[in-house]
Parts: C-alpha cells; structure tokens; sequence
C-alpha cells in the first residue's frame, strides 16, 4: 500500500507542478524530474520486481495510469504554452502594413507609342502589314512620286524643311507609300506610322508629329470599302457608338478625296458648348481618297489594273482625343508628370 | 476667303435659303465652311442716339455726361438717357451708335448699366472701333444728320449680310470668286445662274496701245481696254461696303473696282495711267538677270531672267501676274486709264510670287490658274465698272490671243472621255447614266456618247479634271459623300508571311525592346530630332546633318545621340522638382539618329539607337532605412535584364580600354562599359560625367545614361523563339575562395582564370563580397568568390572537386598573383 500512496502522491505533485509551469523550458524540467531516467516514478517501477506479485498487477496498472494522466497533462500544457508563445511572437512581428512598399520604378509607353500599335493591331485583323522608311526622303519621293510636282499649289499645303539639294525631311508618311509599290507586285495593304517635319509650331502644329497612312492596292478597290475600313477604325478606337462622315476634299495623291470626321465621342453632338466637339458634333480624324493613277504610273503599276485607297491620319491628333491632352507639344517635352499618366499597354507590336 | 451671302444672290437666287442650309451645301461639295455670321452680330440693343445734352462729369474732367434720346421724335424726356461718356468729338445734336444695357458689342464687350466715377450710366456711347468696324478709331461714330433716332445701327449701317469663311483647297482655283461659289451652289440646289448682262465692246474702237506677248505659250492672252477721262477719287459708299465686307480694304475707286472684279469673278487685272505708258505697245516678256523695279509698294526688286514681266517702250514697267510697277501707276491725278486682263503662266507667276515675297490675292489666282474661256468677258466687265465708278468712256480696245491658245479654242473646248463603269468602280457603288448626265450637265459638263461611254467637254473654268477619277469625285461630291456604302475590302491573298521576314522580325525586335525597357521602370520620351549645334557639341559629339531651313538655331541640326534630347527632358524635370528628396528621372527613347554617309542616296544614315537616362533613387521612395540612390550596378542590370529578356546571343558588356574623345566628355571615366554586338561595338552605359553632369544640372545625385545603336544588335536577334535545353539532375558542389586583390584585377579576370583552372568541372562563379578598409593594405581588397562545380552526367567525387580547388588556386596564384586571404 505504500508504493500506491507514493505513486499518487508523486502523480499529485507532477500534476502541480505541470500546472504551475509557465514556459516550455519549464515544463520539459518537470518532464525529466517526474518521468525521466532519474525521476521517482522511474525508481517505482524498478522496484516493482521487489512487491509482492499479488499486488504487482494493481500498482502496475495504477502506475501505468498516472503516468498516462502525466503525459497527458504534459501535452496539453506543452500545447497550451506553444500557442502563447506562437501569438506572442505572431503579435511581435505585426507590421503597420499601410507603410510604403519597396515598389520598383513604374515605366511606360508613350501614348505615340500606344496609339501606333493601337491602330496596327486594329488594321492588322484587316490584313494590313506594318512598314516604315527614312525620315530624311529625297524630295521626289516626298513629292513628285505622290503627285505634288514642283511649283503645285499644293506644296503650300507642307511647309518643309529642306535638308540639302533635293533632300528633304519627309513631311508626310506618303514616300514610304511609294517605296512599298516600287519595291513589291500588288496587292499591296500597309501601314506607315513615323515622324514627319513641318516648318510650323504653335498648340495645334509642331514642326515634328507623327502620322500613319494607310495604303490598300488590288484589283478592285473602291470608296465603299475606305469607308468600311475607316468606319471599323473608328469604332474600334472611339467606341462602336460613334460614326463617320466622309466630306469632299483634296489631297494631291487622292482623287476624289476626302476629310473623314467621326462623332464626337463625348457628346454625340448633343451639347452645343461641348469642349470637344465645340458644339459641332463632329472630330476630323484623318484625309482619305483612292490612290491618284499618276501613283500608280509611278510605281511601275497599270493603272487600268489597279485601284486602291489611302488614308493618312496624325498620331498626336488620335492621341489626344483619345487620352484627353490638351496640349499637343505635351508630347515632346519629356515631362514624367506627364509621361507617368500613361501606363501604358505592354503588348507587343501587335 | 470671305463670301458675301448678298453678293452670291446676284449670281443665284438663294434667298429662300438660311444661311446654316448654304453653308452645309459648301462643305458637302467640298468648299468647307470654316466659319460664317452675320454681319449684325453684336450690334442687338446698337440704336442711333441723339445727344440732347452734353454736360462734364463732376467727378472726372475727361469724361462728360450726355443726356440721350434714344427713340426719336416722340421720346418723352422722361425717356432720355444719361450716359458716361470718354470720348471728345461729340457736341450736342449729334446722333451717335447708342449701346443700351444688355447688348453685346462685336469685340465682345458686355454692357450693363453702372456707376462711372460715382455716376450712373445706362448705357454706352460706341466708337467704330468698339462696333467692330475698325481696327482703330478716335472718337465716336457721328451718323449724317438726317439719321433717324432711335432706329437700330446695322439697319443704318446695312449690315443685312452674311459671311462665309471658305476654307478652298489648292485645286479648285474657280473657287476663288463669288461667281465660281455661286456656280456650285446652283449645281447643288438645282437652280439657274442669272447671267451678267455685260456691256460688248467689240463695236469699239483699236486702242492708241497696243497689247502683244514675246513669250508664247507662258502669255497666251493678253487684252486691253483704254477708258479716257476718269476721275480718281474715293469709291461710292457701296463698293467700300461690298470690299469691307469681305476684308479686303478700300484704297481708291479705280484700285477697288479691280479688286471688286477679282473676287466676283475670280480674274485678276491690273491698271496703268494710260499717258504714263510710253510707246504704242506693252507686251509680255522674260525679264534680264539683274535689271531693277520699283514696284506698287514701293519696294525694288532685282529681276533673275526667270520672270515674266511687262514692257512699254521706257522697258520693265511690272512684274507680271505679281505686281504693277511704281512708273505706271494710277494716281490722284490720273485721267485716262488702261486696263490689262491677261493670262499668265502659273508657275512663272508662283515663282516669281515666291522669290520676292510678294504673294497676293491676285498671284494666288495664277497660280491656281484662271478660266482660260473668259478674259473677254472680264474686261468688258472691267470696263463697265470703270466707266460706272469712276466715270470715263472707253476709247478702245486690244488684244492678242496666241495661236496656240487659239488652237485650245480659249479653252472652251477641253474634251475627255469617261467610263460609266469605271466611275461605278471606283465608287463602290452604281449611279445609272440618266443621273450621272444630269449631275455633270449641272455642273456645266455637256455630256454625249452612249452605253459606258461618257464622251465629254468640260468647262474651261475646272482645270482639275481630266480623267475617270475626277468624274467620280464629281458624282459622289454631288450626291453626297454619305450616299457611298461601306464595305470591307476583300483579302485576295493570303496576308503577307511574317515568319522569317526581315522587316518584321525588326519591328518585333524594336517594339519588344520598347516592352523590356517599360517594364524595368523606365518612361518612354519622345525628343525633337532636332537641336542646337551647341547642345549637340555640349556631349562631346559633332553635329552632321544640317537642316537648311530650321525654324530656329535651337533646332537647326539634326541629332545624332539621342543624349541631348534626355538631358533636355532632364532639365524640364529638374526645373519643376521641389523638396530636398534627389529628383528621379528614368527616361528612355528609340528611335533613328542621323549620321551623315556619302555612300546614301540622301547623304544621310539613318540608325536606330535606344537611348536611357538614369537618377534618383533605386527604388520608388520607401522607408529612409531602404533608401538607395541608383549606382552603376542597377544601370548595368538594365542592360543585362534586356539582353536576358530578349535572349540576346552575342551581345556582351565589356570594360573600355581606351576612351574616346566623346566618351571623354559624357562618361565618368572609372563607370563606364561598352556594349558590343559580335565583334562591333555598338554603344556604352555608365555615369555622365561629373563635369558634363554641372552644365546640366546643381543636383549632385548621378546621372547615368546608356545608348547603342541597334542596327547591329537586330540582326543578331534570332527569332524571339527559345528553343528548350535540358538540364542536368546530378548533385553540384561548392567552394568558396577568400583572394587579397589588388585594384588593378578585375573580376572578370579572375572569373576567366577560375574557369580555366577548374577546367571542365567549373559550371559558375559568383562573387559575393567585396571588403577595403581596415586591415587591409593601400589599393588592395579583399574578394569572395563562390564557385560551383558540376557534371552533366554523374555526381562529382569529394576528391575531384579539392584536385580542382588547388589547381584553382595554383592557377589564381600563376596567372594573377593572388593568394589566399589568411
């Protein structure tokens, strides 16, 4: 009987003390001092062999019990003090997360850049390739090949920058136009987007701007399917609600030709004092004709075979309608408060 | 150019027309409407008042205070108005333009009724400048005393006009008239010219002059009629009104009939004081190289030979189509006249426009060339007007019309033919031949033929249509560019390959390099390809490629770096930072610089370069413990990151031996590396130069750039398709060495000898620390450098690796006399 009073008096005693720990360290002591090698519920169970082995049954199996009730205890303990010191160290490394991240630089694209490929990716599901030539140009290519021979009025309509006998700065996109015809059979659906030079700078003209044009050469062409082309262009920029109006115009390299408005997409020339439209309910975006026969002729193409239409828009002027700049030599300045606002789509070419 | 609505009702009858339905009919035929009004604009609550009493204003000594009736003859006084008034001219009993409180003036001036100095004014006293009227004026518009009162201004001032402002475009010179605009827009409303009834003068008499040309074909017309007696004097009040009207100033009655004949019918003619011609014939010649003439303006032009001039007998008496000369012209006392109406060689006419800066309304109209068929008819309607205006009476006439345009038949008879179905083509759509004749009969086309067969005359005065495709213009223009389906054009080939194309595979290349530069944090810019040759030379580079006519010195030479474009972009950034923090700029651009080359068509070279400019922080700013300003290492992994991410094979960074001149100026000679694509060096990154860097800017934080030419790079670019390579699965092991290094070794150097040493099992090398200072002697560090070692096939013996460690180290010892840090 006095073995059994031992043990329960022990078990009491690691009990407490199991209750009174308050650390792992601690517990893991009490662990050894109750039930390690050297612990006085060990030392019982060796001397079990020395009872008598009527009562050997009956203390074995209440030892084997508080040991358990121990084990017990122990885990839930070690369990109970492992949460405490996982919150405790949770809670020390809270961050005030509203603190500024270490976020990488933004970049972006220019929005000459965005609405180039805007209109390429636009155009190509059409079939149209993208292509580009030289910005200094002989001024045949400028001029004489797209139909504005020296001493045309219509040169009055570029004031170019001359860069030495017969060269110049290519005001207008059209010789890449030439240089595509010269240098393959048609069919022939291109666009040329690049910089291009006038003599001219004020809020609405820098002396260099970009424009796309736009050729379609094949067997039948007609002024049906510019319009198609440029009312798909349109929406597909601007919204599918907006229109466009095709008004008679003149460009050398076109004939008949046209000024190509859309509707304004801010207004739907509802409202007379519109800041977009200027109450006029319409935006002229870009010219357009069929190709002059004198380009073909040029280009070593009959003209009896062949037809086809250009178009020829300014990136700045889309870019500006499109994102809401004010000011077009915005563009140029290199300024990141404004470069910043445009994020930019990093697709790729198309 | 400005057309008056009154003036085109004399040519048709539009009068049941608003001016809204005129103005869409232009710009629907292609004549665009910039802009129209009304001529009374501005002048609702104008009235004729009368001042009944002029008194000075008690406060002010300039202004005066008037007592105005503004109603007429049976105003009560009660009615009467005072007015505060600044101007001096006014007595009483004088009736003046009377501006009442709720009118606005045509220079935009609000009037309300106010206080002026203490004392009410209900209303304002208007001079012509403050109507709108006149550019400048002195003192109040005083009516003529028979003025009724009270009756509204623009009723006595006639101003019951509308104005159009046509924007005209450069082929459609018959444009240029009101009977030309008046012509369209019968075309248009399916209405009737009203024909001129013009005086015939081919009754009278041979002019005492007479008229011939030298120069064929460059002066196929040339008429003239002499008026004797005129008196040169002031216009009538309703030809100064016709000209104001359309802004074109009144100078004397005999100048402003000739200008009153160009914009009605679009000829421009020029006339002499008949006694100061010399000799019995003027006539049309080329002028000689260095002869001098004084001119209208009273400017002297030295003449080239290239211009068309006219001669009397005394020699060069003006410069034809351009400007009469000082010699001949009409003055005061002028008393016989003699009137020229002739045809000139456009080209000739624009050149010599152009060589003397003397463009006009008159050579405007050469140069977009007159109605061949109708010089006749405007002089005789000269001559009527003369006569009418400043009196006279034609004595007689001349004229000479070259055998050659005689051949033209005055060019009434310009013929062509026209495919019906040609024209449907080209339109995209079908138009039968009954309306297709009614729109060209209309337009004063006379139509014949049969079947698609348009067999046509065109009317002398369209010298912009000679084949099918202007035909088609002409019908769409007429139907209205509305009428025109859309449709989408038809793929008759497959869309051109891509797939192995050059000029494709460089778009991609240059777009995707666009991508990869964004993407590390970097804005793109767009600079002028301009710039001063200062700014150019500034960079340590010569500028090439001149512009001959810039709009300025700052944009007279082409770049040939994209650096002075960033640097600029650098300073407008610089100028709007405030705050002590440094001021960040990431910049990059792509786009060709310009290089002169002999061997090019244009004598110019025209190579892409990507160009970026670095400073600030390493990071958008955080916490001041994670603070970094950007140094060489984060430009350089620019770089390496678009040569990884584009998969760049042969592009490699590598130190430079020797700077150049240029790179002498822009890098910062111990942080520079060079760039170089196969064998060719394409360009260099590091930090601008700290002196560069103090033109450019007081902030001191580096600035880094980078630029190379990407011609080279393009065409080591393989296809952007990365072909899969495996990778081995046997275990690696590493070493780390711990080398005393003096300054002069790099660590490419060392990398070189730790691959060759450790020769094949050396798979990569890192260093990972870089230690000076204390403990270590003068010009010495100390380097850490791991290396891993490797097989493809199998895993690597313990003892492998330490055979390759010592022979590392022998090797370290050998070539570059490092040890071992003890």
């Amino acid at each position: 009987m006095m073995i059994k009073t031992e043990l329960e008096r022990l078990a009491d005693q690691a009990l407490q003390a199991i209750q009174n720990a308050n650390a792992l360290e601690d517990l893991e002591a009490v662990r050894v001092s109750y039930l390690g090698k050297k612990s006085g519920f060990t030392e019982i169970m060796k001397s079990l062999g020395q009872i008598d082995p009527s009562e050997r049954p009956a203390v074995g199996q209440l030892a084997n019990q508080l040991k358990a009730k121990i084990d017990q205890e122990l885990t839930q303990k070690k369990n109970d003090l492992e949460a405490v010191a996982l919150s405790a160290q949770l809670k020390a490394q809270a961050l005030d997360v509203t603190l500024p991240s270490r976020r990488p630089h933004g970049g972006s694209l220019h929005p000459i850049t965005t609405t180039v490929r805007r209109v390429n990716a636009i155009l190509g599901r059409l079939g149209f390739e993208v292509t580009t030539g030289p910005e200094v140009e002989t001024e045949f290519l400028n001029f004489e090949a797209v139909n504005i021979p020296k001493d045309h009025p219509a040169r009055d309509m570029q004031d170019t920058f001359f860069m030495g006998p017969g060269i110049v700065l290519r005001s207008q996109t059209s010789p890449v136009q030439m240089r595509a015809m010269q240098s393959q059979p048609w069919p022939v659906r291109i666009l040329c987007p690049g910089a291009v030079y006038r003599c001219d700078s004020d809020a609405t003209h820098s002396p260099m701007f970009h424009q796309i044009e736009g050729l379609w050469v094949d067997r039948q062409v007609s002024m049906a399917d510019l319009k198609g082309t440029l009312d798909f262009l349109a929406k597909e920029l601007f919204g599918s609600q907006v229109k466009i109006r095709l008004r008679p115009s003149y460009f050398p390299f076109v004939e008949p030709g046209a000024e190509v408005d859309v509707s304004c997409m801010l207004c739907g020339g509802k409202n007379p004092t519109c800041p977009v439209c200027k109450g006029t309910g319409w935006l002229e975006i870009l010219g357009a004709g069929i190709v002059h026969p004198r380009l073909f002729e040029i280009a070593g193409y009959n003209p009896k075979d062949v037809s086809g239409f250009a178009f020829g828009m300014g990136v700045e002027r889309i870019a500006m309608l499109l994102h809401g700049i004010p000011d077009l030599r915005l563009m140029f300045h290199g300024d990141q408060r404004f470069l910043a606002q445009f994020t930019g789509v990093f697709r790729g070419s198309e | 150019m400005k057309i008056s609505l009154k003036w085109l009702n004399e040519f048709v009858d539009l009068k049941d027309l608003t001016p809204v339905q005129v103005a869409d009919a232009l710009t629907a035929r292609g004549f665009e409407v910039e802009d129209f009004s009304r001529q009374d604009k501005g002048f609702e609550k104008v009235v004729v008042g009368q001042i009944v009493q002029k008194l000075k204003h008690p406060e002010a000594d300039r202004l005066s205070l008037c007592t105005v009736n503004p109603k007429g003859l049976d105003a009560e006084s009660s009615e009467f108005l005072e007015i505060v008034c600044g101007a001096q001219n006014m007595k009483v009993g004088d009736k003046v333009p009377l501006a009442l409180p709720g009118a606005q003036l045509p220079n935009g001036a609000k009037i309300e009724k106010g206080k002026i100095r203490g004392v009410v004014s209900n209303g304002m006293l208007c001079s012509e400048q403050e109507l709108g009227l006149k550019d400048t004026s002195d003192g109040l518009l005083i009516f003529p005393q028979d003025t009724p009162v009270g009756w509204a201004v623009a009723d006595v001032l006639g101003l019951d006009d509308t104005l159009f402002t046509l924007k005209l475009t450069a082929n459609r010179g018959d444009g240029l008239s009101h009977r030309g605009i008046a012509r369209e827009l019968a075309a248009h409303f399916g209405r009737k010219l009203i024909p001129m009834r013009i005086q015939d003068l081919s009754g009278a008499a041979q002019a005492t002059i007479a008229v011939s040309t030298d120069v064929g074909e460059d002066a196929p017309q040339f008429f003239g009629v002499e008026i004797r007696g005129v008196k040169v004097g002031p216009s009538p009040g309703w030809l100064r009104r016709r000209l104001d009207s359309i802004g074109s100033r009144s100078i004397n009655n005999v100048v402003d009939v000739s200008n009153l004949l160009m914009f009605e019918l679009g000829f421009p003619v020029h006339i002499y004081d008949r006694d100061r011609l010399q000799g019995d014939r003027i006539y049309v010649a080329k002028s000689v190289l260095g002869e001098s003439l004084k001119l209208l303006d009273e400017s002297t032009v030295r003449l080239t030979g290239e211009e068309l001039v006219i001669k009397d007998s005394s020699g060069t008496i003006g410069l034809a189509g351009v400007m009469g000369g000082a010699s001949t012209e009409v003055r005061s006392d002028t008393k016989n006249v003699f009137l020229e109406c002739a045809e000139f060689n456009p080209t000739l006419v624009r050149r010599a426009a152009f060589r003397f800066q003397k463009r006009s309304e008159a050579s405007l109209r050469f140069e977009k060339g007159i109605d061949a068929g109708g010089l006749r008819e405007a002089i005789s309607r000269l001559s009527e007007l003369v006569v009418k205006v400043c009196g006279g009476e034609v004595t007689g006439v001349t004229q000479i019309v070259t055998p050659w345009r005689n051949a033209a038949a005055e060019g009434r008879l310009r013929r062509m033919t026209a495919s019906l179905s040609k024209v449907n083509a080209i339109l995209g759509m079908a138009v039968d031949r009954p309306k297709t004749e009614e729109i060209l009969s209309g337009l004063g086309f006379k139509v014949s033929g049969t079947g698609d067969l348009l067999s046509l005359e065109i009317p002398s005065y369209r010298l912009d249509i000679d084949h099918d495709q202007d035909i088609a213009e002409e019908i769409a223009r007429s139907l209205g560019y509305d009428a025109i389906p859309s449709t989408i054009p038809a793929l008759t080939s497959a869309p051109a390959l891509r797939h192995g194309q050059v000029f494709a595979r460089r778009q991609e290349m240059l777009e995707r390099t666009k991508d990869v530069f964004a993407s590390l944090g970097m804005r793109e810019t767009m600079s002028f390809a301009f710039a001063s040759d200062a700014a150019i030379r500034a960079t340590g580079v010569d500028p090439e490629v001149k512009i001959q006519n810039p709009m300025s010195q700052d944009q007279a030479w082409m770049v040939p770096s994209l650096l002075p474009g960033l640097l600029a972009a650098y300073s407008v950034n610089d100028r709007h930072h405030f705050g002590s923090e440094p001021l960040s700029v990431r910049l990059f651009e792509l786009r060709p610089v310009f290089l002169s080359d002999d061997q090019s068509q244009t004598k110019v070279r025209e190579p892409w370069h990507l160009s970026f400019l670095l400073s600030g922080f390493a990071e958008q700013t955080t916490l001041k413990t994670a603070e970094r300003e950007i140094d060489f290492y984060d430009v350089k992994a620019a770089v390496e990151s678009w040569i990884e991410r584009l998969g760049l094979r042969g592009v490699r960074l590598r130190p430079i031996r020797d700077l150049s001149a240029a790179d002498q100026v822009r890098f910062h000679p111990g942080q520079v590396m060079e760039i170089v694509a196969g064998k060719e060096r394409v360009g260099a990154f590091g930090r601008i130069h700290p002196k560069l860097q103090k033109e450019i800017t007081k902030r001191q934080t580096p600035i880094f750039w980078g630029e190379w030419n990407m011609e080279s790079v393009i065409k080591l670019w393989s296809s952007g398709v990365e072909s899969f390579q495996s990778w081995s699965s046997f275990p690696t092991m590493e070493r780390d060495f711990s080398l005393l290094v003096g300054h002069h070794i790099s660590a490419d150097q060392i990398t070189q000898v730790l691959f060759k040493a450790g020769k094949p099992l050396v798979q990569q090398v890192r260093f990972f620390d870089r230690y000076t200072g204390p403990g270590l002697a003068e010009g010495q560090s100390s380097v850490s450098v791991r290396v891993i070692f490797g097989q493809n096939q199998r895993s690597l013996e313990e003892s492998e690796v330490e055979t390759a460690s010592v022979k590392i180290i022998d090797g370290l010892k050998k070539d570059l006399g490092l040890t071992l840090r003890a």
